[in-house]
């Protein structure tokens, strides 16, 4: 595909995807008055149904969608691995470990929840660190990856017995919170999340020379004169914590930091400095197909968004393996 | 970590949201599959009555022979049963949340009531377990009848499988009568806020259960029943489940007039941004009801109807 034609698409298709999200939803309304509510006019409860529920909900899910492909792809370039993605490394485990203790002491409100799962991160994020450290103090990526994986499973392990007593809401609540959700989306989150994805989104892209050079490998890397150990940990934890406020802002939300920088990659982009937006938009418009299906799919109950976003994404996924075989 | 989530979410989806209360979204697949199992059952035996099966299909033997003096309750609208028909002497294990009556508290807690602990149950050396009828708890009655302990498998989710609990478990006790007039006090209580709510215009009223994911009330459960009792309209009386999943932009379009929460979901109600799109949330008729009390389908309904019939309707009931 060429370059510019791949651009273009990737902006109209978010762009059709999102005007979709905010018309179409459990309510069926039709285009004239979705028009009239945005503008605030006509039917209350359509005016607060497009203004104050789909219209943050959409704007969430795009800034998760983008926060996760972009953390992905830095990863995957940074460590040299195409299974790297932020939740393999440990950060869900972290972040749903930190949530789970916050539902468990009882703080199960949106404000409060959020905080527990970025402090589990950031957690995780640092023992994985730690660790990749007192293994010797390489730039190994394959340590880190090791480390994140292990404390995933601890982390894992963690969950269930702190969940084996719960009541059984509080499991419920759990475990919706760890298929992830966009349903509680407003505008104060969405503006604190759009202030994360872009300070570590514009940090990422102000690395992306050095990611990729670390893709070529920690030889070449000291050759081109990058501490590679340095630069490796930098990209690190800034992918790590962008992957974080995702997940505090919207539960754990698998598949897209693994598959979307596949997807972007395989349109031919693979400098980092075109490859991180590409995944941020190709994010971006996964995440909102796939909560604008969570939402519509079995009215009126939603679907766990974190489950419908593997169901979406699959089939892009295997379209792309075939064209590259 | 996401899979082994899906995979505990589907097992929840089909479990137990209040234990002991406001059970499953039901698995439409096992309805008919059930169904069979009981007219196989039922084919089997052409001479057992309806009254003295419980709700696996099992037989119920009568007090009469061996009254049971040990009992383990294992959801709170039978322990709550037990106390009131006066068996409470002889219940010697219950759940975490069987915490009514007060004499209730003092029994020894053997765990929770989905797949129950089957050797703490043991240990109190019970000759009859109570516990809720779903397939969840099947492998826990035959374990518990091949070490030779009666059991007795009740699914109570609406009014009259409370009834029909009422009598099924007096029959076994020995306590038939004292069950009776326990039904029947119910019954009346009931009869009377229905009468003085009949004529009265009916709020809407959207049923709050749960934030995360939002869970309502629906058609299948005793509290919906007891909402239509004390004069107010549940929005989510089409669903048949009793307690089904829904979305906020849902509710919003139902537009209730009225939201009903227990103490922690109101005020995180009227603190949440998204919830002030619903206008009852709006214009402050957003309703605390005590979940302690209203909360298992069993002796305390009619109290639990008197009071949401004056939180409903307070210039009318007292």
């Amino acid at each position: 595909m060429k370059r510019p034609i791949f651009w273009v698409l990737a902006v109209a298709m978010l762009a059709v995807l999102m005007i979709l999200g905010v018309s179409w939803g459990t309510v069926p309304l039709t285009p004239r008055a979705v028009l009239a509510a945005l503008a605030g006019h006509g039917d209350r409860n359509a005016i607060e149904i497009v203004r104050a529920l789909r219209l943050p909900r959409v704007a969430l899910a795009a800034l998760v969608g983008a926060g996760l492909g972009v953390s992905g792809a830095a990863l995957q370039g940074s460590l040299r691995n195409a299974l790297a993605e932020p939740y393999l490394l440990g950060v869900s485990g972290g972040a749903a470990v930190g949530a789970v203790i916050g539902v468990a002491l009882g703080f199960s409100s949106a404000i409060a929840l959020p905080l527990f799962a970025f402090a589990g991160a950031a957690a995780a994020i640092a023992t994985a660190i730690l660790i990749a450290r007192a293994a010797g103090g390489r730039a190994d990526p394959r340590v880190l990856l090791m480390a994140g994986v292990i404390i995933g499973a601890f982390a894992n392990a963690a969950i269930m017995v702190v969940l084996s007593g719960a009541p059984a809401n509080t499991m419920r609540s759990a475990l919706w919170w760890m298929m992830g959700s966009a349903a509680a989306a407003d505008w104060p989150q969405v503006a604190w999340l759009a202030g994360y994805t872009v300070l570590a989104g514009g940090a990422l892209l102000w690395f992306s020379r050095d990611i990729d050079i670390l893709a070529l490998g920690e030889e070449s890397a000291t050759a081109l004169g990058v501490d590679a150990e340095r630069a490796g940990r930098r990209v690190f934890l800034v992918s790590s914590l962008l992957a974080a406020a995702t997940v505090a802002a919207a539960g754990l939300v698998g598949f897209v930091g693994l598959v979307v920088p596949h997807l972007v990659r395989a349109a031919g982009i693979r400098r980092h400095r075109a490859l991180l937006p590409g995944a941020a938009l190709a994010g971006a418009s996964l995440v909102v197909l796939a909560d604008l299906v969570a939402r519509v799919a079995h009215p009126p109950a939603e679907l766990p968004l974190g489950a419908v976003t593997a169901l979406v994404g699959v089939p892009f996924f295997l379209v792309q393996l075939r064209r590259l075989s | 970590m996401a899979s082994s989530a899906f995979v505990l979410w589907r097992a929840l989806a089909h479990g137990h949201l209040l234990p002991g209360t406001v059970p499953f979204v039901r698995c439409a697949r096992a309805v008919p599959v059930l169904a069979l199992c009981v007219v196989a059952c039922r084919a089997a035996s052409p001479r057992r009555d309806a009254v003295s099966a419980d709700d696996f299909g099992e037989p119920v033997a009568r007090g009469s022979a061996a009254t049971p003096s040990r009992i383990v309750s294992l959801m709170p609208a039978t322990t709550e049963l037990l106390f009131a028909i006066g068996a409470g002497p002889r219940v010697v294990g219950r759940t975490p949340w069987d915490l009514w009556s007060d004499s209730a508290r003092r029994v020894a807690d053997v765990g929770v009531g989905l797949r129950p602990n089957i050797e703490a149950v043991l240990a109190r050396r019970p000759d009859l377990v109570l516990l809720y009828a779903t397939g969840e708890n099947r492998a826990a009655a035959q374990a518990l009848r091949a070490a030779g302990v009666a059991v007795i498998a009740l699914r109570i989710d609406r009014v009259e499988d409370f009834r029909r609990a009422a009598r099924l478990i007096g029959m076994a006790t020995g306590d038939s009568a004292r069950a009776a007039a326990v039904v029947d006090s119910v019954d009346r209580t009931l009869a009377r806020v229905r009468s003085r709510t009949a004529g009265l215009p009916r709020p809407t009223v959207f049923w709050h259960v749960w934030d995360a994911p939002i869970i309502t009330i629906a058609r299948g459960s005793f509290l919906d029943e007891l909402l239509t009792i004390a004069g107010g309209r549940n929005i989510y009386e089409d669903l048949s489940q009793p307690s089904p999943q829904v979305s906020l932009e849902d509710i919003v379009r139902r537009d209730p007039d009225v939201i009903l929460a227990g103490p922690d979901g109101a005020a995180r109600i009227r603190a949440s941004a998204t919830w002030r799109s619903v206008r009852a949330v709006r214009e402050g008729h957003v309703l605390v009801v005590d979940t302690s009390l209203i909360g298992h389908p069993s002796v305390r309904m009619g109290e639990a109807a008197t009071v949401l019939a004056h939180l409903l309707h307070p210039a009318v009931v007292q």
